[in-house]
């Protein structure tokens, strides 16, 4: 933790990279091991980044934005483009520009610079009021889907939340509400008269042009009026006093401002009942939550295309009805698990699958982003859904129940304002450009491929590729990406030193921020490219380990989704050895003589943790976390997502600060208080001694002041941690052998097992496992990295 | 078919102007007055507004569709219904007139002219020129027969035995025979069978039936035949074949008429351990069960069985049930016993399952009992043995209900029951399309289904459930917690879903302000839609599927059209018109249901045990002919408001949703007919769902409903035996009990053919007609069911003629004394709506469907219909009846200056003349002069008299036929006249 607080490797750029330094040929960077990456988190706010209220200047070639590093004729007005050398003039309004006054954008240490559009130059359907300077940016909205197959206490906290939910959004935002259970509820806000639902059954998939059409939005509503936009442009909508940028004026009845609704939306909450079909004993209640989300999706499609729209999914249990069931109604069919996944005997999963993925398509070219919040002891289904929560950008989190804090705080979060905001932004677009010879392989991350093919695209993709531009319908601050790139197959080494020693990278990200706004974020990096065959001492301080371990799991998680059959234990294990039989310092065949560089040798450790994680012992999981836990290690910054393979251990004890302390049984100790961030649950773990003083209340006596202050910190910083993160983690206070002690220990490096527990001190702990422990893991990794 | 009437009988054409007196053949009695009665009606027959009326101005069309006034809920439940006087035709047995005796005053004319214009005249006028008085009855009479005679009645006797003698040859017999009837029936058959010989060429054709040659053609009839020897021809063929006597002169007068009777008859079902004849089915009777049912309940279109498959078909009657299991009896009359068996339940033949009935017989000291129906021989069951006394029948038989009445409720045990009784359900289902808003139609039924709230029953047991549709289909949930009601829209209208599972039918307790609340904002909620799609089909099955799990009765008011979603249709009337070509020949196609849809679904609402009415409130065509079938298929019926006014129609649509919600009503019902050996049941017909050969399902099942049981011989009864029927009809009552109520009617057998023609029953035949021709309309071109219906009543006649009437003279149309309103009757048939071509095609539909379930009381009025005045209701001082005499339908009894009043049930028109009392008119109608009338008329009650007892009058009516009646005034040259 402490490390990472005091330094800020992402920089101003957000980027991070598994090698800073290039080898300059594919065999070469085969060699390497870890892969060519960069993680990039798009919209990452830095105080340092200047925003310039003009539109960038492109290459007229490779259509890269003018940046710190091309260079710039000032006495011809002319700049040449990094990326192709195309020369280009600048045009009239930069006749200003000179050696000492520089537009923003060419400052040196501005290479990540956001511009302000005044319209989306990728939004295909441009608004026709663009001109208007009057006219605001269309209002964000959110469409509520709630499930309402629930216990009557499960339904009042997840009403409590959304009242509050709804008291926080802005008063423009635009609000639409759906429920469903056994159907699918269309709730009309805007009918005065009383509460009138539309009423949509479960068990049918309904393509949006029906939903459309049965709502009564379709072609004598919404598609004609929409059509006609083009023709009769402004006039129309002065006559129908359309609100902004919805000329399908029938969603208007569906969608209410905010501040308009909140009574209604209230009211409605009060009396909503919980699914009233009756569900026969000894069967799972009736939940169509794909047919919902396709309904929701569906009056989305009223709105006019570009506008930021987010369908919220609250759910509770499985679906069981209709298209995207994961599951029959019969409870003694159990929700399908890893191993029945494997075997190929979870009949709904590939159904599902597909449905969602439909889903997710028809999300994504609507812009619009599905979030999905799952409570429930049970699984709901996250895995088959994360496809369309996936590629929509959206947030997701799991939690026991609505009424736990992992959910109502986490949920808040998402509409909270200021500085704990997620800030949540809307239509994203991320085009990458990149040196010629370099080539784009995919994007793990939350987006959709664009299918925008080029020169830069790879032959091999990894996750969403074929492309160089990506679709990111929801992204927030935090978010981030994985680019994975190769090196052009053509022999260059031959050619040594006629070309740029540089490489460049940019990254475009339009988007629309909560405010409505259309901006662009240009960040361009430069990399040195190296000829490792000559030299892998600038290769080898150019490693991140932090950085690759993250690739890894990233890709390992992703192969172990695609790939049958994939062993990734094994996978991992054999790029290791490579790894350290190409990087370490030995003698061959002689394991105690081999030694790795600084810069290496945290990456083992990570390994080891990474292959005992829940990213490859699915095992010990629910397909649904598993699908859960990937989702967010896809969607963190390296550092979070660092954590997540390898949590932080730190050690509160009298007589010391607060101090990392080996991630190891052996840390734990009678009269130590450990604290143990594994990202997605913050474990406070009591020693045995401070928990018997605790039990005494001794902290409650005043001469035990210290004690008492000893017991706070873990808390207090526990809840730094809770403050920062979302979705927000599961805190677990527990003692020394209580039960809720096996959520630290899972994560300890099993040095003491039942096999050697004579050896250990009094006091510590065991931990009753198989599990190599890092000793013996180390030991073979030696071994095998001198073979010859 | 009127058309054997008197063949030579009143046309119009033949002049009014002769006396008929004069003309009378020379048997022909001079009481023309009596003839003239019985003839009377026939002109009028119902129908036709617009037919190709001879008369310009005549009177009252009868048909025209009214507006109805608002009117103080009349009837108040049952009570009010429970005895519907009629004017009985038939006086009680003791003191029965001379059937031609008439009644009839004089004054006033039929309007049912148009029948006898066409028909009739041999010469030269069809129609009587238009200045002409109104062409009536009286020449109508006039033209003989075959032979111009007269008719004349034979025997009128009451007595079957002296009837025979059969009056020909005799001038004078047929009169004669009058002054008989009036002798107190000395045999058992007070209905005797009275003969109305028209002795045309008989004896001694007079002069002047040579004098006209030309026969006058009814409709539909076959064309003349020569009138041969009146043995081998019917006289009623002959007659119409030869109206040879074109020139005579028939007195309009004697035409037979039916008399309203005006006193109580007081009837017992059996005397003497034999069957008794009932009193005319439209009489005002008292019933004493003595074993056989009510005549309400069940009567059988012959009091005596034939013996002979072949007997039967000799006499050309059918033989059929008309079974109305719920009548209401006579507030006067005993209440149907409740008989509790407990957990054994009744006591049944183990071999045909018939329920014991007064007339199994107990042997061998009670200990066994053999069957009346199947003549199995059962144990008595220990507990119910009792011991036989002297007489041979059980000591205890007159205090056991089941042994001693024909008419007995039993508590049906467990195993009656597949599912425990279901409760009251009943769910409203609205239009609110565009025209039904803007019509006022929704805001109609919503005031409707307000009012009615108050009536639904009390008590947890009653369920209610609302929705509303137009191109989407609206529940709304009103369940109490709720603090407003929800508006659900189930917008799929192709595959069609319930929005809850629960909570859109809700107990009525649970929910009172909720939906009145509702109800009240719906007109205003939807006043703005301008969706002119309506979901009937769609609405319909959603509405089922939310009240799948109980069943229940679904009360549906439509608008418009259905055109879209699940049983959509189409315009077809229109296509028909565009296509005349085509669609002439298939005229009756659009009478068919368009197409499987809705029948399919029909059948699976009655399997759920959802009955539906429909009330269509509507200006344009909506295709009665498919949606009907929906509520025929399930025990329901359709309620038809056309053209439907916002001013007068909202009064008759609460008064039937009353009526409907509140008359004696069963739910999820089975009935059954057993009948004895050697005969079996044929077919069923009448508003139910049939999936299984031997019973009837019936999701819904009330007071008004009767199902026609049409019976065949499989095998010869044995004469002097009797023959029982037995109708068993297991159903829940309102109250959530189930019951088998059994209906047991015995008959005795005969294989004299006199003695069917004797104990016929006139109004359970001609419903039987009037059942048979609405079926077959749909199916057959319109003249082949015109043929049919004529035939069927030559047939009989023809054969009465050939084989019962002892002596003929050939030109006399001879008619049975128990039958000889059937031609009457036939032809105010033939002229009716239905068999018509000029009408709508929904009103001929709506009156195909009307005629399904209609009782036999109301059978004959619909058809013809009662016309009186009422201008002078004042002078009618000390008269207690609250009803006026009923005026003969025809023209001549129509004067300028009066104000008659005519009604069939269902509509009622009040034709005002051209020189009436203006203070008259402002007494009744608060307006000033005849062109003052309003379009749209709701009757008031001014503080006068007249106006009160005008008032009165329509609510006795409205009370009789259990009908609100739509009003409508008109005057004199009215086009819709």
């Amino acid at each position: 933790m402490s490390e990472m607080a005091n330094t800020d490797p992402e920089g101003i750029d957000g980027v991070r990279m598994s090698w800073n330094v290039w080898p300059r040929t594919k065999v070469e960077a085969s060699k390497c091991v870890i892969p060519l990456a960069a993680s990039i988190s798009p919209i990452r706010p830095h105080p340092d980044i200047p925003t310039l209220p003009y539109a960038p200047l492109r290459c007229k070639t490779c259509a890269s934005v003018l940046n710190p590093y091309a260079r710039v004729d000032f006495a011809a007005k002319i700049w040449i483009c990094p990326f192709c050398y195309q020369r280009n003039h600048f045009p009239p309004h930069y006749s200003m520009i000179s050696d000492t006054n520089l537009p923003g954008e060419l400052y040196a240490q501005y290479t990540t610079v956001q511009y302000t559009l005044p319209l989306s130059p990728h939004n295909p359907n441009p608004n026709p009021n663009f001109n208007d300077p009057s006219m605001a940016p269309p209002p964000p909205v959110f469409v509520f889907v709630l499930d309402t197959c629930m216990i009557e206490e499960e339904m009042g906290y997840v009403k409590s939340a959304l009242r509050r939910a709804i008291g926080l959004l802005p008063e423009n935002a635009l609000v639409g509400f759906v429920s469903f259970g056994t159907q699918v509820q269309v709730h009309e806000l805007g009918f005065s008269d009383m509460s009138k639902v539309y009423v949509f059954r479960g068990s049918k998939d309904v393509t949006k042009d029906q939903i459309l059409e049965q709502l009564g939005l379709g072609s004598s509503g919404g598609v004609s009026a929409r059509r006609s936009v083009g023709a009769i442009g402004a006039a129309a909508y002065q006559k129908g006093g359309i609100p902004n940028g919805f000329p399908g004026s029938g969603v208007t009845r569906f969608l209410l401002p905010a501040s308009d609704c909140e009574y209604t939306l209230n009211a409605l909450l009060d009396e909503l009942q919980t699914d009233q079909w009756p569900v026969p004993p000894g069967t799972r209640a009736s939940r169509c939550t794909g047919v919902a989300l396709s309904v929701a999706a569906g009056l989305l499609g009223a709105c006019s295309t570009g506008t930021g729209a987010r369908i919220i999914a609250l759910v509770g249990g499985p679906c069981t009805e209709g298209p995207g069931t994961i599951v029959s109604k019969d409870q003694s069919e159990p929700v399908r698990s890893h191993k029945d996944l494997d075997k190929d005997a979870a009949p709904y999963f590939k159904k599902a699958v597909k449905f969602y993925e439909n889903l997710a398509n028809q999300l994504v070219s609507q812009g619009h982003v599905l979030d999905l919040f799952a409570s429930a002891l049970d699984q709901v289904g996250v895995a088959e859904m994360k496809v369309a929560v996936e590629k929509t950008g959206g947030l997701v989190v799991l939690a026991e129940s609505f009424g736990h804090s992992v959910f109502k705080d986490s949920f808040k979060r998402v509409f909270e304002e200021g500085e704990q905001s997620l800030g949540l932004c809307f239509n994203g677009t991320l085009e990458i450009n990149c040196s010629k010879d370099i080539k784009i392989q995919g994007i793990i991350g939350p987006c959709t491929s664009l299918e925008k093919k080029g020169p830069a695209v790879a032959d091999t993709t990894i996750g969403e590729g074929g492309t160089t531009a990506w679709k990111l319908c929801g992204l927030d601050k935090s978010t981030c990406l994985t680019v994975f790139f190769d090196l052009s197959s053509s022999d260059r080494s031959n050619t040594p030193g006629t070309v740029n020693p540089q490489l460049y990278l940019q990254f475009l990200t339009s988007y629309q921020n909560p405010e409505g706004q259309l901006m662009l974020r240009v960040t361009t990096i430069s990399r040195t490219w190296i000829d490792s065959a000559v030299s892998s001492e600038e290769l080898v301080q150019g490693f991140d380990q932090e950085t690759a371990a993250v690739v890894m799991a990233r890709l390992t998680s992703l192969k172990m989704e695609i790939e049958e059959g994939f062993d990734a234990t094994r996978w991992l294990d054999r790029s290791l050895i490579r790894l350290c039989s190409k990087f370490g310092d030995y003698r061959k065949d002689d394991p105690a003589s081999f030694q790795l560089n600084p810069s290496f040798s945290l990456f083992p450790q990570f390994m080891f943790n990474l292959r005992r994680s829940q990213f490859v012992q699915v095992f010990n999981n629910s397909p649904d976390e598993t699908a859960y836990f990937r989702m967010l290690l896809n969607r963190e910054n390296i550092a979070n997502a660092a954590v997540m393979i390898q949590p932080s251990l730190i050690s509160y004890s009298f007589n010391s600060l607060p101090a990392p302390a080996l991630l190891d049984v052996a840390s734990i100790a009678a009269d130590r208080i450990l604290l143990l961030d594994s990202y997605f649950s913050v474990v406070i773990f009591h020693g045995m001694q401070i928990a018997q003083w605790r039990n005494a209340g001794y902290h409650n006596q005043p001469e035990h002041m210290a004690f008492a202050q000893l017991l706070q910190a873990p808390g207090d910083d526990a809840q730094m941690i809770t403050r920062e993160r979302f979705p927000v983690p599961r805190l677990v206070v527990c003692d020394q052998h209580g039960s809720q002690a096996r959520f630290l220990l899972a994560k300890l490096n099993p040095s003491a097992t039942y096999n050697n527990a004579h050896e250990m001190a009094a006091g510590s702990d065991v931990i009753f496992t198989d599990d190599v422990s890092l000793q013996v893991f180390f030991e073979h990794l030696q071994r095998l990295a001198v073979q010859s | 078919m009127a058309s054997y009437l008197p063949p030579g009988a009143p046309r119009p054409a033949s002049n009014a102007n002769n006396p008929p007196s004069s003309q009378p053949p020379p048997n022909f009695r001079a009481n023309p007055n009596s003839l003239a009665d019985n003839l009377h009606n026939l002109n009028f027959n119902s129908a036709a507004p617009r037919a190709p009326s001879p008369l310009p101005g005549t009177p009252f069309p009868r048909q025209a569709t009214q507006p109805v006034s608002p009117f103080p809920p009349t009837f108040s439940h049952p009570a009010p219904f429970a005895s519907r006087p009629s004017p009985s035709v038939v006086p009680p047995p003791g003191a029965r007139p001379p059937p031609f005796v008439s009644s009839a005053s004089a004054g006033l004319a039929s309007n049912g002219q148009p029948v006898f214009a066409s028909g009739a005249l041999p010469g030269g006028q069809w129609f009587p020129p238009p200045g002409s008085a109104p062409p009536t009855m009286a020449m109508a009479m006039a033209r003989a027969p075959p032979q111009p005679q007269p008719p004349n009645t034979t025997s009128r006797p009451l007595m079957g035995s002296s009837l025979i003698r059969a009056p020909p040859v005799q001038p004078a017999s047929p009169f004669a025979a009058a002054p008989q009837a009036r002798q107190p029936p000395t045999t058992g058959y007070p209905y005797g069978q009275p003969t109305w010989p028209l002795q045309p060429g008989q004896g001694a054709p007079p002069p002047p039936i040579t004098g006209s040659p030309q026969p006058p053609r009814m409709f539909g009839m076959p064309p003349p035949l020569p009138n041969q020897s009146m043995t081998s021809v019917s006289p009623a063929v002959g007659q119409i074949g030869a109206p040879v006597a074109g020139a005579s002169k028939i007195d309009p007068n004697q035409i037979p008429r039916p008399i309203p009777g005006s006193s109580v008859i007081l009837h017992e079902t059996r005397q003497g351990n034999q069957a008794n004849p009932p009193p005319p089915a439209t009489s005002d009777y008292i019933v004493r069960d003595t074993g056989n049912c009510s005549p309400r309940y069940m009567r059988c279109t012959i009091n005596q069985i034939p013996c002979t498959d072949d007997l039967l078909t000799t006499s050309g009657m059918q033989l059929a049930l008309m079974v109305q299991p719920l009548a209401i009896p006579h507030p006067s009359e005993e209440t149907v016993q409740v008989v509790d068996f407990g957990e054994s339940g009744p006591v049944r033949c183990s071999r045909c399952k018939g329920y014991i009935n007064p007339f199994m017989k107990f042997i061998d000291q009670g200990r066994r009992f053999i069957c009346n129906f199947c003549g199995f021989t059962d144990e008595t069951p220990r507990e119910y043995h009792c011991n036989l006394g002297p007489d041979g029948r059980r000591r205890d038989a007159d205090e056991r209900p089941e042994l001693c009445r024909g008419t007995v409720e039993f508590v049906a045990s467990r195993e009656y029951m597949v599912r425990d009784p279901m409760p009251a359900v009943y769910f409203f289902l609205i239009d609110v399309s565009m025209n039904a808003i803007q019509i006022g139609a929704t805001a109609a039924a919503c005031g409707a289904i307000n009012q009615v709230i108050a009536d639904l029953p009390e008590g947890p047991r009653t369920m209610v459930g609302i929705a509303t549709f137009d191109s989407t289909i609206h529940f709304y949930n009103l369940k109490r917690a709720l603090q407003q009601p929800l508006m659900l829209v189930v917008p799929d209208v192709q595959d069609v879903y319930t929005p809850l599972q629960t909570d859109v039918v809700v107990q009525l307790s649970e929910c009172r302000q909720h939906l009145e609340l509702l109800l009240e904002s719906i007109p205003t909620m939807f006043l703005e839609n301008r969706t002119a799609e309506s979901a009937f089909g769609a609405a319909t099955k959603a509405a089922f599927m939310a009240m799948k799990g109980t069943g229940g009765r679904l009360l549906v008011f439509q608008s418009v059209l259905p055109s879209i979603g699940i049983g959509a249709l189409s315009a077809r009337e229109a296509e028909g018109r565009t296509h005349l070509s085509a669609g002439e020949k298939e005229a009756h196609k659009l009478l068919q249901s368009a197409d499987e849809t809705l029948k399919a679904m029909a059948i699976e609402f009655a399997e759920y045990q959802v009955c539906v009415d429909v009330f269509i409130t509507t200006q344009t065509y909506v295709d009665i002919a498919s949606i009907a079938v929906i509520p025929r298929t399930t025990g329901g019926q359709v309620y038809y408001y056309y053209p439907f006014s916002a001013v007068s129609d909202p009064a008759k649509l609460y008064n039937d949703l009353r009526w409907n919600v509140t008359r004696p009503q069963g739910f999820e019902a089975v009935m059954r007919v057993r009948c004895s050996q050697g005969i079996q049941v044929l077919e069923y017909d009448g508003n139910f769902c049939k999936r299984m050969p031997t019973d009837v399902d019936l999701p819904g099942i009330d007071c008004d409903k009767t199902i026609m049981v049409t019976l065949k011989h499989d095998d010869k009864l044995k004469d002097g035996s009797e023959c029982a029927f037995q109708c068993a009809l297991l159903y829940t009552t309102v109250n959530g009990q189930r019951r088998i109520r059994v209906t047991t009617l015995s008959l005795p057998c005969t294989s004299i053919l006199s003695n069917l023609f004797r104990s016929a029953d006139l109004d359970t035949q001609f419903a039987c007609f009037l059942k048979q021709a609405a079926s077959e309309i749909p199916s057959r071109p319109l003249l082949l069911v015109k043929d049919r219906m004529t035939n069927l009543c030559i047939n009989i006649l023809l054969s009465y003629r050939k084989f019962c009437a002892t002596v003929t003279s050939s030109g006399q149309l001879i008619l049975p004394e128990a039958l000889k309103l059937l031609p009457l009757y036939t032809l105010a048939l033939i002229k009716s709506k239905g068999l018509r071509t000029d009408g709508r095609i929904d009103e001929r539909s709506f009156w195909i469907n009307y005629l399904s379930s209609i009782s036999t009381p109301l059978a004959i009025p619909f058809v013809h219909p009662r016309m009186v005045a009422i201008h002078d209701l004042n002078s009618k001082e000390g008269d207690q009846s609250l009803i006026p005499p009923v005026i003969s339908l025809s023209t001549e009894h129509v004067n300028d200056g009066g104000i008659y009043l005519l009604e069939n049930g269902e509509d009622c028109l009040i034709y005002i003349g051209n020189s009436v009392d203006s203070d008259i008119l402002r007494q009744l109608f608060c307006i000033s002069s005849v062109d003052e009338i309003p379009a749209q008329f709701v009757l008031q009650q001014y503080d006068n008299p007249l106006s009160k007892k005008l008032n009165d009058l329509v609510n006795e009516i409205r009370r009789q036929r259990c009908s609100y009646l739509r009003l409508k005034l008109c005057k004199k040259g009215d086009p819709s006249v």
